[in-house]
């Protein structure tokens, strides 16, 4: 993948042309001269790189990086952690300002305190303000601040601090004083070693929760760290456990919408859900000769049993307008005089306006489970006319590759839907939801066809996957912003 | 165990202080973990009355900070009804085993006698307090006749 990226200059070419592309590297395959390589950032919109690691070489990364900034700043390990911990481990940023403020970024860092505590010991024992209990004066200890307790306390406060869930962040026990425990100081002083190993744990979670370049799966049980090349809302998936997800913020993955929005819609939808599961059913009447009809399957091309009408589930209109012509039933038509109309008729304009886009949202997700049936119903099906000899199994296998770009490009779908929720009206909305209905369009050709896979030519069906996923990069292209 | 011996010297300190504001401190023989007190505020609308609290110390103190209660009602934008006070001081996340009873009594004080609107534990005397200063004193003062404990003589 390195290769590849690195020898990539302006590379204009799109998914149109790439055919084209393909055949001249067919025959430049020996000459690397004077090629352009195709740049995958350029050409897919969610191209993302990033590692899957486990612990110990999450270790290893974190430790090199301590060591590096030690040996530039010439400070202990035990400080470089606590500097990089403070700064999202941007190395960079801590040389720079160590370097314009030494005193200053470490007290900043928490790591030394504004003004040091000075101790006057007389004799050999002292009193510890923790305890009250006087000990011999080698039994004390500080951190840089100066602020002395006996050793037994400080343990205990390490104890107590840690059941609590606190590694990184546990200061000094004197009143109003921020100087942190550093890693080597809290380890000196615990002594049970699952104590230490609960520590050890516990700041390695910090760790690599303040590194922005680093997150946890967030797969059940799953201990894999994603490291991503760069910090962007793209699509990771553990190596592990094969858990989809957001790299940015850990949760299901939603492209086109980005972090902020797509949490703003499922609090919204988790708020609106009763009202929006009250008014959106899960049946409907047959347009034609209102037959009460549930659906069964992820295609929203839907053909009543009874009177054989082909309509769409969404619009409940004519499937035909849906197939040749411009397919405009995943766009939500605001009323335009809005405006003038009393606060109650806004209200209800906005709660249509948001039920228009929650029903679609929550349409796309029901059919993206239904369409695991039907590759379920599909696999048996397949099973049976390879054992009837029809063909083998592998004659078949382009049917669940299929399948899974069909759940890819809707699960894109179902998230464009928060995207256009809140997007504002204008040109840009209209060609995003002219985009997405080309998309829309697409997807339910390609699921009617596999839904009836034996009697769709395999030629006709590759032609419509291909169609539906450049449909997909297209609306990514334009509107994926990361 | 740790908690007693410092509790005991604690206890013993502010006897011997003569703090004013603090008083009337009661520790049962067998449980030195829970004191009790009178609070004397200074200012106006709670001079007028004095407050009995309650200091309550987990086994674990001075690891883990001690919890206080208001025993008696009073008309403040940072004590509840049930008597529950927001004192940063004694805060899990501010809590430090080196600060000393004395320093949270006085903190308390400090907060009996100077409410801290910005973050109020009863929103409705919080604002009431902001936007009508006057009506509160009025209120807080009513209220502190009403329900408080009887000022010690001296």
């Amino acid at each position: 993948m390195e290769e590849i990226m690195t020898t990539s200059q302006g590379c204009e070419s799109d998914m149109d042309c790439s055919d084209n592309e393909c055949y001249e590297d067919y025959y430049n395959i020996n000459d690397d001269s004077d090629i352009e390589q195709v740049d995958p950032r350029k050409v897919d919109p969610e191209y993302f790189e990033f590692k899957c690691l486990y612990e110990e070489e999450v270790d290893r990364l974190l430790n090199e990086t301590v060591e590096t900034l030690s040996n530039i700043l010439h400070i202990p390990p035990s400080l470089a952690k606590v500097l990089l911990h403070g700064h999202q481990w941007n190395i960079e940023e801590v040389t720079r300002k160590y370097h314009d403020n030494p005193s200053n970024t470490l007290i900043t860092s928490k790591i030394e305190p504004v003004t040091t505590h000075s101790n006057i010991i007389m004799g050999r024992y002292m009193c510890c303000p923790v305890c009250v209990m006087p000990h011999p004066v080698d039994k004390f200890h500080s951190l840089t601040c100066g602020h002395l307790f006996c050793r037994d306390c400080w343990t205990m406060h390490f104890e107590v601090q840690i059941n609590q869930g606190i590694s990184t962040g546990i200061a000094c026990m004197a009143r109003e004083c921020d100087v942190l425990a550093p890693e080597d100081f809290v380890l000196r002083h615990l002594t049970r070693p699952n104590m230490r190993e609960k520590y050890q744990q516990f700041s390695f979670q910090d760790h690599v929760k303040s590194h922005p370049e680093l997150r946890f799966c967030p797969g059940p049980n799953c201990s894999i760290v994603v490291h991503g090349r760069e910090i962007k809302a793209k699509r990771a998936i553990c190596t592990q456990c094969k858990t989809t997800f957001c790299f940015k913020c850990g949760c299901d993955y939603h492209a086109p919408t980005d972090c902020q929005v797509i949490k703003k819609w499922l609090t919204k939808c988790a708020d609106d859900s009763e009202t929006a599961n009250y008014i959106s059913a899960h049946t409907k009447d047959c347009p034609k000769c209102h037959i009460c009809i549930e659906k069964n399957g992820g295609c929203n091309h839907m053909q009543c049993y009874n009177c054989k009408h082909d309509f769409c589930w969404m619009c409940l209109g004519d499937w035909k307008s849906h197939g040749s012509e411009y397919y405009e039933c995943s766009r939500y038509r605001e009323n335009p005089n809005i405006a003038h109309e009393s606060v109650h008729a806004q209200a209800r304009e906005a709660l249509k306006k948001y039920l228009h886009y929650y029903e679609r949202w929550e349409n796309h997700s029901k059919s993206l489970k239904l369409e695991e049936q039907t590759l379920g119903k599909l696999r048996s099906r397949i099973n049976q006319k390879v054992m009837s000899g029809l063909g083998t199994w592998i004659d078949w296998q382009y049917l669940f590759t299929a399948a899974n770009l069909l759940a890819k490009c809707r699960y894109t779908l179902q998230y464009t839907y928060p995207y256009a929720y809140y997007m504002d009206a204008g040109p840009r909305k209209e060609l995003f939801e002219y985009q997405q209905a080309q998309l829309e369009a697409e997807i339910e050709n390609l699921s009617w066809k596999i839904e009836r896979a034996e009697t769709t030519d395999r030629g006709d069906l590759e032609n419509q996957m291909d169609i539906a996923e450049k449909r997909r990069t297209t609306l990514l292209k334009d509107f994926l912003d990361v | 165990m740790a908690a007693t011996r410092r509790l005991q010297k604690e206890l013993g300190d502010i006897r011997n202080s003569g703090l004013k504001s603090f008083r009337d401190i009661q520790v049962d023989e067998s449980n030195i973990l829970t004191w009790q007190g009178l609070i004397v505020p200074d200012n106006p609308p709670y001079n007028k009355g004095a407050f009995k609290i309650e200091i309550n110390f987990p086994a674990e103190y001075p690891f883990k900070p001690p919890k206080i209660n208001f025993k008696t009602k009073i008309y403040h934008p940072n004590i509840d009804e049930k008597g529950q006070v927001c004192l940063p001081i004694i805060s899990a996340e501010n809590w430090k085993p080196a600060t000393k009873t004395d320093q949270v009594i006085q903190a308390l004080v400090a907060l009996v006698n100077e409410p801290e609107p910005e973050h109020p534990l009863r929103g409705d005397l919080a604002e009431e307090y902001l936007k009508d200063k006057k009506k509160f004193t009025k209120n807080a003062e009513e209220y502190t006749k009403k329900h408080s404990e009887k000022r010690p003589a001296d």
